[in-house]
């Protein structure tokens, strides 16, 4: 198990060093020299070489290359270009916007998801469940998550005055007083700010989670049907098991290894998502926070943005390949 | 509709919900057909739109009306489905823009396909180290959501059709690749195979007469998922504003730019993302229904 551990580890690390690579080389690429964007066209030519040399853009590609992966280890990701604030400091500002999103959509996606799909698969034979839980599978998977959210902006905010239109309340307060204590001394207050940011935070995760669902609901059909469909499944069945006891008892625990698959998966479509979803809610996060930068040609900031993602994906699938052996006794690595 | 409605009318007198659903052949036969005729009419009836766009259209797609700025659908009898805020006939736009959705849809999952198949049949067949350097390779790559790849591309290059297929062709080709490779291993174990080697057929041959026809069905049925996985991809880069600049339509940018006018006209965004999600549903009915049949085993996943 350690020597898998290691042996998994060991594997991650480069995967992580070429994707970074693929970033570094890709912002390279990209047209315009930074030191114009950030000072405009009307820079002097000794302020631009002054601003290429504190940028460190005047040494060769391989040093800087270098230099990128050893401070990217280290979280620096350089400055952005047009506030002037470090990277890692706007990363981890956006962080807790993002990963609320992540988890309130992931919840979403479950709670409708994986029920979805179980049902679906154990009563396959019979169309009137099966067919509209099908369709809205498929209408799931083909609706793009930018057009839901319009919709339902244009229903819940715009006609009914439902939810808030844009923002995404505020976070930062909520964890501020958790921090100073305030909670505690303020409970009004905080529970205000707490009801504000769910109340901001509804309609985003309810887009991104129905668009996972129809994903998490289709991987958790197939699981069911995988297991329902084992010799041990009849045996228990055989030796006189009530239906409800087959399922759960016996299918939900093995389907348990397919659906961490679906977990490592999801968080990197629910993490794409989040692009799209914080930018058609005017949300905060990392993803907006990737959108803008690109559309400022914002590199530092990009390339941090796109690297933290990576990195998040990487770390999830590692940490989902190692559950297995937890979940699955049967799993072995040698 | 018709389907469902076939299937489950017996289905309603029958005492329990376990049952097994009644095996008329008719019943059967459009149970088992009518999703992937449903999804070739959809997608012929795309492609026919895209092919003739200039004759389908009723407008051009790029004239702007003074008199009917912001129309709402049938508020002027030749916009049915109103006009955007520079006057311009939101039918015909979104007509000329299913050319984009399609070329780069179809483009891009070429694309990965030319370049991913003979990289993971190599992969497969070979083995050894060859094999070991293509894996790490298409690992790499997957480590980016498929919009994460196209959107790193696509920002590198610059937003042109060319690129947009080149973009997302690459993020679809790791895809591709370990496909084409878990094909070519089950397939390499075969006695046909063996049969190929001992006529004497060289690595090569094959790979070429006789992994990859037996791949074949296989790869398209997935590729067929992949063209509504590109047709999505190219939508996304567009309404991020990073697809094919406007004055050219395509749906992601009509959707990207309605968005400032969802308070006073929703119907500019309600219809190109309509677009968008019919031709993605197209491509997915036909793609799940080709999968069903090829092996029968997987129905419905």
């Amino acid at each position: 198990m350690f020597q898998y551990v290691l042996r998994r580890l060991l594997v991650a690390v480069p995967m992580l060093l070429g994707a970074m690579s693929i970033v570094f080389f890709a912002m390279r690429v990209l047209p315009g020299d930074p030191c114009v964007a950030m000072m405009g066209d009307q820079a002097t030519t000794e302020a631009l070489a002054d601003c290429t040399k504190n940028l460190g853009l005047n040494r060769p590609l391989a040093i800087q290359y270098v230099d990128y992966l050893w401070r990217s280890v280290q979280f620096d990701f350089g400055s952005s270009l047009r506030q002037g604030y470090p990277v890692s400091e706007y990363i981890a500002r956006m962080f807790p916007h993002t990963l609320l999103l992540v988890m309130a959509s992931a919840i979403v996606a479950a709670l409708v998801g994986i029920p979805v799909g179980i049902v679906s698969a154990l009563k396959r034979r019979n169309p009137l469940i099966d067919y509209p839980l099908r369709i809205f599978a498929l209408l799931g998977l083909s609706m793009p998550v930018f057009w839901l959210g319009i919709l339902l902006l244009i229903g819940f905010s715009l006609h009914l005055n439902l939810f808030p239109l844009i923002g995404g309340g505020d976070l930062d307060g909520v964890i501020h007083m958790i921090r100073t204590g305030d909670l505690f001394s303020n409970p009004a207050d905080f529970l205000a700010a707490v009801g504000d940011v769910l109340h901001h935070l509804a309609l985003p995760a309810f887009a991104l989670g129905f668009t996972l669902a129809a994903t998490v609901s289709r991987l958790s059909r197939s699981a069911m049907l995988e297991v329902i469909s084992q010799d041990y499944i009849r045996t228990a069945r055989a030796k006189g098991r009530g239906e409800w006891a087959v399922v759960y008892k016996h299918a939900l625990r093995n389907m348990m290894v397919p659906l961490l698959t679906i977990i490592g998966l999801f968080v990197a479509i629910a993490l794409t998502g989040t692009v799209l979803t914080e930018t058609v809610f005017t949300r905060p996060g990392l993803g907006k926070m990737l959108v803008d930068a690109i559309g400022a040609r914002d590199y530092p900031l990009a390339q941090g943005a796109i690297t933290v993602f990576t990195m998040i994906i990487i770390t999830v699938n590692l940490v989902v390949d190692m559950l297995y052996v937890v979940v699955d006794p049967r799993v072995t690595y040698k | 509709m018709a389907i469902v409605r076939d299937a489950t009318a017996p289905e309603l007198t029958a005492a329990g919900a376990f049952q097994e659903a009644p095996s008329r052949p008719l019943g059967r036969a459009l149970r088992r057909y009518a999703p992937i005729g449903i999804g070739v009419v959809m997608a012929l009836a795309m492609i026919v739109i895209a092919a003739g766009a200039p004759l389908i259209a009723p407008l051009s797609p790029s004239a702007q009306f003074a008199d009917a700025v912001l129309k709402g659908p049938g508020a002027v009898e030749r916009h049915a489905l109103g006009t955007d805020e520079f006057g311009r006939d939101l039918l015909s736009r979104i007509i000329w823009g299913a050319r984009v959705s399609l070329q780069v849809g179809l483009a891009s999952v070429i694309f990965g396909f030319a370049l991913g198949v003979p990289l993971g049949i190599v992969a497969g067949v070979h083995g050894g180290r060859i094999e070991t350097c293509i894996m790490r390779g298409a690992d790499m790559l997957m480590a980016f959501p498929t919009l994460l790849l196209a959107l790193i591309i696509v920002t590198a290059l610059g937003g042109t059709l060319p690129n947009e297929i080149l973009a997302i062709g690459v993020a679809l080709t790791p895809n591709f690749v370990r496909l084409a490779r878990g094909l070519a291993l089950t397939i390499r174990e075969q006695d046909y195979i063996m049969a190929a080697r001992a006529l004497g057929s060289g690595q090569l041959r094959v790979m070429a007469r006789h992994v990859f026809p037996n791949a074949l069905y296989a790869l398209v049925v997935v590729a067929t998922l992949y063209i509504a996985t590109a047709i999505r991809t190219e939508a996304t880069l567009s309404f991020l504003g990073l697809g094919i600049p406007p004055p050219t339509p395509s749906w992601g940018n009509i959707l990207s730019e309605g968005r400032q006018y969802i308070k006073c006209c929703p119907w500019i965004t309600t219809f190109s993302g309509l677009a968008i999600m019919l031709a993605v549903l197209a491509f997915n009915l036909v793609g799940d229904a080709l999968r069903d049949l090829l092996d029968p085993r997987l129905r419905g996943e």
